[in-house]
């Protein structure tokens, strides 16, 4: 009896306390899906938004895979960020994104990156990936995570992924190549320039060439049958804008130019 | 203005959990006294599907919420018909803790109907006690222990989850967790933050836990 009645107060405080969601308390808000990568730069950019605007921008952060199935399975945002074109292709197809908003935002660099008590200079990649001392090489997983898949194509294009294969350590996301890198688990890591930010004991070994590397590209689109698609469309535009262009510029990324 | 989103995340992970707990509860007890005493077509069948959250990938069981639970899914179309949404709310995570931790709770709360001596039953029965009766004076408190055990089990699995709610509920300030928080400040580098939590958690995990071998103690 008691305890019953105790689950009831619990139901009671629950619903009452946690009702607010999504579209709660006034001010416009939007929900924002973004690939980790750009999550800290865009979590400036929001506030930077919120400032002028008085729009609340509220981010779901994960890796693009994910966050494209959520939106295939109808969950609700407005925008859509992904760190790669196959996640969003894969929103498009599903008719989750409104086509003529996608839009490139932003590029981004590959560089190898080894622990900073690592003496080594590399002259080239495959001077450093073959080095007798490299027995793993960290980099997101080349099926799923954008990072990986670019890490894989830059490989293939300059002909080492058959010979480094063998000691590629796929993971879930950049942060875990970072922690196998600081670690000591890898000994060389492939991450975006920008990741750079989140890492303390690591330095850059070899930059990939932005001429020479694949072609990142972040693109952005507002989601299909979102509640505030003008909101959206609003807060995409502020997107390229100078304002926002200098946050991600410091964080390290490239803008695109602006024919789309 | 960190720390208050920090208490707040916490807060929200024991009142969600708690629900889940609640939420589990029902047929949790049911479905225990069912596979603990009656046997019935299937059994095997119904045992094995209530466990597989447990041995699946929580990622994969997300998967399968979303799929069910997303506006496109079975359920997910009649509650968006009705205005309900799930995905990416509150109740995306009371319902992938809620999953997540039942296979615990019926465990331990069917090895406690396991343990209770049938001879009581039958004698409250023959006494004219409904089954009804038998079940909440005599069944029920006796298999207390094994009970408990399942609403800390399963509360702890639920407090714990992260696979399938970074699937079902993402990580939106609104619905963020322990475990999906500690996810995103681990993610962007704020290890400050993540640590915090950590300790959030442990402390909530060891209370917990403490709090259960006591009442097992004295109960």
């Amino acid at each position: 009896m008691c305890a019953s009645r105790i689950s009831l107060l619990v139901v009671c405080l629950g619903l009452g306390g946690c009702d607010s969601g999504p579209s709660g308390d006034g001010g416009e808000q939007l929900v924002v899906s973004a690939a980790v990568s750009v999550s800290d730069a865009l979590t400036t950019v929001s506030d930077a938004y919120a400032r002028v605007s008085g729009v609340d921008v509220l981010l779901n952060v994960a890796g693009s895979d994910t966050l494209a199935t959520q939106l295939i399975n109808g969950a609700r945002a407005d925008l859509f960020l992904s760190a790669d074109h196959r996640q969003m292709d894969r929103a498009e197809e599903a008719g989750r994104i409104l086509t003529s908003t996608r839009v490139d935002l932003l590029t981004n660099q590959l560089v190898a990156v080894v622990t900073t008590d690592r003496a080594h200079t590399a002259s080239g990649i495959d001077d450093l990936l073959q080095a007798p001392w490299v027995r793993y090489v960290a980099m997101g997983d080349p099926d799923a995570v954008p990072a990986g898949v670019y890490a894989q194509r830059y490989l293939r294009s300059v002909g080492l992924w058959d010979a480094v294969q063998s000691k590629v350590v796929p993971t879930r996301d950049v942060r875990a190549v970072l922690a196998a890198v600081e670690s000591g688990n890898a000994e060389v890591g492939v991450i975006y320039r920008t990741d750079l930010a989140v890492a303390t004991m690591v330095r850059v070994a070899f930059a990939v060439p932005v001429h020479e590397g694949p072609r990142i590209r972040y693109p952005v689109a507002v989601v299909a049958d979102g509640r505030n698609e003008a909101a959206a469309q609003r807060f995409l535009s502020f997107l390229r804008r100078p304002e926002a262009r200098r946050i991600f510029e410091a964080a390290g990324f490239i803008m695109m130019g602006e024919a789309s | 203005m960190i720390s208050a989103e920090l208490g707040r995340v916490a807060g929200f992970s024991v009142v969600m959990a708690a629900l889940a707990t609640v939420l589990m509860f029902p047929p949790g007890i049911a479905l225990a006294w069912l596979l603990a005493r009656r046997p019935f077509p299937g059994r095997a069948v119904v045992e094995t599907l209530v466990s597989l959250p447990l041995v699946l990938p929580p990622v994969a069981t997300g998967l399968i919420l979303l799929r069910l639970f997303g506006r496109r899914g079975p359920i997910g179309r009649v509650l968006d018909e009705i205005g309900l949404d799930v995905v990416f709310t509150w109740k995306a995570v009371v319902i992938a803790m809620a999953v997540m931790g039942f296979p615990l709770f019926v465990r331990a709360a069917r090895s406690g109907f396991e343990h209770v001596d049938q001879r009581y039953e039958q004698i409250a029965s023959t006494l004219g006690a409904s089954p009804i009766r038998v079940f909440l004076t005599i069944s029920l408190p006796l298999a207390g222990r094994g009970v408990m055990a399942g609403v800390v089990l399963g509360f702890s699995r639920a407090l714990g989850e992260f696979g399938a709610t970074v699937m079902i509920a993402g990580t939106l300030p609104g619905s963020r967790t322990l475990s999906t928080a500690i996810y995103s400040f681990t993610q962007t580098g704020q290890d400050g933050p993540a640590t915090v939590l950590l300790c959030v958690a442990a402390g909530i995990a060891f209370a917990a836990i403490f709090v259960s071998n006591r009442l097992g103690a004295t109960g």
